[in-house]
């Protein structure tokens, strides 16, 4: 594998790079070969973090060529050609742990339709040791339908494990997720080609070229088996023939997406609404889906309901909406923040291509009803699973930006990307996160500090003080981008700033400790509810103890509302002091504690089953 | 107007590099001259340069461990120099040409280098002189056409002259006379140069070390292990015999005032010791050639000190072919000491050490330690 990948780095610039572009370009990579040859005999790193650094540094030069480059021969085609031999790379990186999420379902349904015909999963789940996903721990789902003879059906739509079908018969799991990769080059061809067609530039194409194609979340869902990638595909497929009026082409297009995917159908809606008089052409495309999964499930509408298309507590449309723009752990800013100027050109409406205009409606209603949902973070799944549909059109927008962007502002973007592809390919069982309202950094910075690291990035998971900020500097951030120039140095001067200040304030102790947190020192006990529970991100996170379980954290001096839960009466010991603990029944409860003084401070179970969840600052 | 926002940007950074300093080490400390550093080379080339600010706070911030701290720090200001010297692209929209700075960007890049390899740590030990070596590299570069290849030699240049005796600052002068004869005919040689100055660069935490001890980074730095300490320093024919402890592979040796001998002087000599009262000192399986005797001479392992900057230039000891040294201090000021590894007679279980009985007076042969296996 590393020959492999050390191969296809030097080939990689062969495929668009000629002349001088070419031999520059490979002697910068010999050069960066030779230095980490020389880094590896010096730094202690663990082996495959140095060598995807490299690889990826690999990929960045090349692109910079590609980006910069006199003699380069860009074409849709070069694009495509380029982004399957680094998705072939990938896939291995990805698989280093077994598959997760829903990706092991979608497998099981494809095992279910070659091997017996049928959507059935109830011989699946009782012969799992067969699966090539290597997941025995599966089991139905909550809430998946069940057919009239107790058949259990999964609750994804069918239509990507029917996709996926000659694939695994080819190569089992590798071959199922490089029919997913094939459906990521055709996505690069497709908007590459699309973004000519709106005219934008071959410069600003070939300088956008990495971000979206090779960068999160395109690069991890192509690698990946989830239907967001194909639906991407079949979105500008569809935007494309909308275009041109050709209706063999949207019209495939359309119905594959809604097939992939029924809440794709949403999308469909509004196409069909800004098509106007043409609008009944697309209800075909609504209704078979819907009676593909009628016949098939038994249930026209699988787990989803009418329902959800109420519109819920305007807070919960805010909530959702600076989300997954800002959120720490799934928000675009963190998660891919090239798109942050898609978004941002919004606010340039009339100047924005078509292509871009049609794409932003076709996903309002979608968005819509996405943003007060619970789950509008993706839940179990790499970052912005939800949006990835989309993203091809806020690239387009990015695009007609990009001539406009700050140097700055697009440097400090690669470099955040890099490291996001590197964490990702490095560490790929990190691309989920229980929604606790951390991240893997502030994490990371929590247990090396043991301080609350976590709080400096927003989150609208579990909502902090940071997030109603980031909403703040965000809006803030927009307008001033709007109307006011700032230079590119005092720009990146003050984000320094921000990073010392940050780390200074965030060393100190927060008024709010979350006991299931990296900052919490535990000896004992357990995450509660644990990691792979049912839609988690409902409950309320917090850490089980026992007798002789403790926890130390950083804390304020004060008086504290220690919010617990436990069944019979309890001892505790804070901070030197003891308390006894009353018995809440299934609820928690606020109880008065004391910390003496600001510092590290530790919660010693004395007797009794505790589940401790958080500790609010009542008074200084 | 604009040159107060570069003075503004020049402050904040410094400043928030100074807030953020976590560890100990003089480079760390050095944050803020750093970032200091960097503004003015983003102000003679391209603001971009100045992304390498908030990378060296992330990098404070992120990497406890020293030496992965450290050549982050060094990666980052290699790439951001070899960035400021190499882009040639426009940055429209802060209006401001990098092309602009025409040959001026080399002259900055190349200073900024040099500070970074020998003003570190602070204080610097003879402005005078350092100024001077400065102002004749800068020179090189600028007689050089400014070109990459110009901006390898002047940087070499400043790292590779030891300063210490002043008589030193001969060096630098005969390569201006030399670059003054030569400029029209050297090649520009742009991904070689700037690779070569790359690697300067990146290990300006240890610039000393590079610049007494070159093959020591292209060797495979093998972790300090376990070590049982044993401090014995032998004079002139004296003798020591040990036993072996378990997991021993090598022994440790150096020299003591030996900086003036050169490779293959006999500092003394290894082989097996007397049985041990209750273990046989041989393995029955063990031929009588594993328990030759083994001199130990220079290149084995050199005088403790020979790399410090105040006795390099006397010194006439090889790097030894296996160093074990401990590198000590920062920047140019780094060092590492001149011991070195000692492969143990197979199976031994005890040796004896024997001190060549012609060292000078005064100089002695150093068993330091027993290294030991994982």
């Amino acid at each position: 594998m590393t020959a492999a990948t050390l191969i296809v780095l030097f080939v990689l610039p062969l495929v668009m790079l000629r002349g001088r572009t070419l031999l520059t370009c490979w002697g910068t990579q010999l050069a960066l070969t030779a230095l980490a040859a020389i880094l590896y005999l010096h730094v202690p790193i663990e082996a495959r973090l140095g060598f995807i650094t490299v690889a990826v540094l690999h990929v960045v030069v090349a692109l910079l060529f590609i980006a910069r480059g006199t003699k380069v021969q860009w074409s849709a085609n070069r694009a495509a050609v380029i982004a399957a031999l680094l998705y072939a790379l990938a896939i291995p990186a990805m698989l280093r742990t077994p598959i997760d999420g829903d990706e092991p379902f979608y497998l099981l349904v494809t095992e279910s339709i070659v091997h017996d015909f049928d959507l059935d999963l109830a011989n699946q789940y009782a012969t799992l040791e067969n699966t090539a996903s290597g997941r025995t721990d599966l089991e139905p789902q909550l809430g998946d339908p069940v057919g009239t003879n107790g058949e259990k059906y999964s609750r994804h739509e069918p239509f990507l494990p029917l996709v996926m079908v000659p694939g695994y018969l080819a190569g089992g799991l590798i071959g199922a997720i490089a029919t997913i990769a094939l459906f990521g080059v055709l996505l690069v061809r497709s908007t590459f080609l699309w973004f000519s067609e709106e005219g934008i530039e071959e410069t600003t194409q070939r300088a956008l070229f990495g971000f979206f194609a090779l960068a999160p979340p395109i690069l991890f869902y192509a690698t990946r088996i989830w239907p967001e990638v194909p639906g991407a595909f079949c979105f500008v497929e569809a935007i494309r023939g909308l275009r041109d009026r050709r209706t063999q082409r949207w019209a495939p297009a359309l119905l594959a997406m809604v097939l992939l995917k029924l809440r794709f159908a949403l999308v469909a809606v509004m196409l069909a609404v800004r098509q106007g008089r043409r609008a009944l052409a697309i209800l075909p495309i609504l209704i078979i889906p819907l009676l593909i999964l009628q016949f098939a499930t038994g249930s026209a509408t699988s787990v989803h309901s009418w329902r959800e298309l109420l519109p819920g507590a305007p807070v919960r449309y805010a909530i959702g909406f600076f989300g997954l723009l800002l959120d720490g752990m799934s928000g675009i800013a963190f998660q891919a923040p090239f798109y942050l100027l898609g978004i941002y050109a919004i606010t340039r409406w009339k100047e924005m291509p078509e292509g871009f205009r049609v794409g932003c409606v076709a996903a309002t209603l979608y968005l819509v009803t996405l943003l007060p949902r619970a789950e509008w973070h993706g839940g179990w799944a790499p970052p912005l699973r939800y949006i990835v549909v989309f993203l091809p059109v806020f690239a387009l927008g990015a695009a007609k930006l990009w001539e406009r962007v700050p140097r700055g502002v697009i440097a400090v973007i690669a470099t955040w990307t890099m490291g996001l592809v590197i964490h990702g390919l490095t560490y790929p069982w990190r691309l989920f996160h229980i929604a606790n309202g951390e991240n893997p950094l502030g994490e990371w910075l929590s247990a090396l500090y043991r301080a609350d690291v976590s709080r400096l990035f927003p989150s609208y998971i579990r909502l902090n003080d940071a997030a109603t900020i980031g909403g703040v500097v965000l809006v803030a951030g927009f307008v001033l981008f709007r109307f006011v120039r700032v230079p590119t140095h005092l720009t990146i001067a003050a984000l320094s700033l921000a990073m010392a200040l940050g780390l200074t304030y965030a060393k100190k102790p927060g008024a709010t400790v979350h006991f299931e947190d990296a900052h919490v020192k535990h000896d004992g006990g357990e995450l509660h509810p644990h990691v792979w529970f049912v839609q988690r991100f409902l409950q309320r996170g917090g850490w089980m103890t026992r007798d002789g379980d403790s926890m130390t954290f950083l804390a304020r001096g004060g008086d504290h509302l220690l919010h617990y839960g436990t069944g019979t009466p309890a001892m505790i010991e804070v901070a030197g002091h003891a308390y006894q603990l009353p018995p809440t029944g299934p609820y928690t409860r606020a109880f008065r504690v004391h910390v003496d003084r600001n510092g590290m401070t530790t919660i010693r179970v004395l007797h009794g089953q505790i589940f401790f969840e958080r500790m609010e600052l009542e008074r200084p | 107007m604009r040159i107060f926002s570069w003075v503004l940007a020049a402050a904040l950074s410094a400043y928030a590099c100074h807030l953020s300093v976590q560890h100990a080490t003089p480079i760390d400390a050095a944050l803020p001259f750093l970032a200091v550093i960097l503004t003015v080379v983003a102000w003679a080339s391209t603001p971009t340069v100045m992304l390498a600010v908030p990378l060296l706070i992330g990098g404070e911030m992120l990497f406890g461990d020293e030496r992965v701290r450290l050549l982050w720090f060094g990666a980052v200001v290699a790439g951001a120099l070899v960035y400021a010297f190499a882009a040639n692209g426009t940055d429209e929209t802060d209006g401001k040409s990098a092309e602009a700075a025409g040959p001026y960007r080399a002259l900055y890049v190349a200073g900024a280098a040099i500070l970074l390899l020998r003003w570190i740590p602070f204080p610097v030990e003879s402005w005078i002189r350092e100024g001077f070596l400065l102002a004749f590299c800068l020179a090189i570069v600028a007689l050089l056409r400014s070109t990459p290849f110009a901006l390898f030699v002047g940087v070499a240049t400043a790292l590779f002259t030891p300063a210490v005796p002043l008589r030193t600052l001969f060096f630098p002068m005969l390569i201006l006379m030399l670059a003054a004869f030569v400029r029209r005919a050297l090649p520009r040689l742009t991904v070689p140069a700037l690779a070569l100055v790359a690697v300067m660069v990146l290990f300006f935490p240890w610039s000393g070390i590079v610049a007494r001890a070159t093959p020591y980074f292209f060797r495979n730095a093998r972790p300090a292990t376990e070590r049982h300490h044993i401090n014995q320093a032998l004079a002139a024919s004296k003798e020591l015999t040990i036993e072996v402890p378990e997991r021993a592979t090598a022994l440790i040796v150096s020299g003591a005032n030996v900086p003036r001998m050169v490779r293959g002087t006999v500092l003394g000599v290894l082989q097996c010791g007397p049985s041990h009262p209750s273990h046989s000192s041989y393995s029955s399986h063990r031929s009588p050639a594993d328990c030759q005797p083994r001199p130990i001479v220079i290149g084995d392992a050199s005088d403790w000190g020979y790399l410090r900057r105040e006795n390099f230039y006397a010194a006439r000891n090889p790097l030894p072919r296996d160093p074990a040294g401990r590198v000590r201090d920062y920047g140019y000021a780094a060092w590492i000491d001149g011991a070195g590894r000692v492969p143990l007679p197979r199976g031994a279980r005890t040796i004896r050490v024997t001190a060549d009985p012609r060292l000078p007076q005064g100089s002695s042969l150093q068993v330091e330690a027993f290294e030991l296996e994982r």
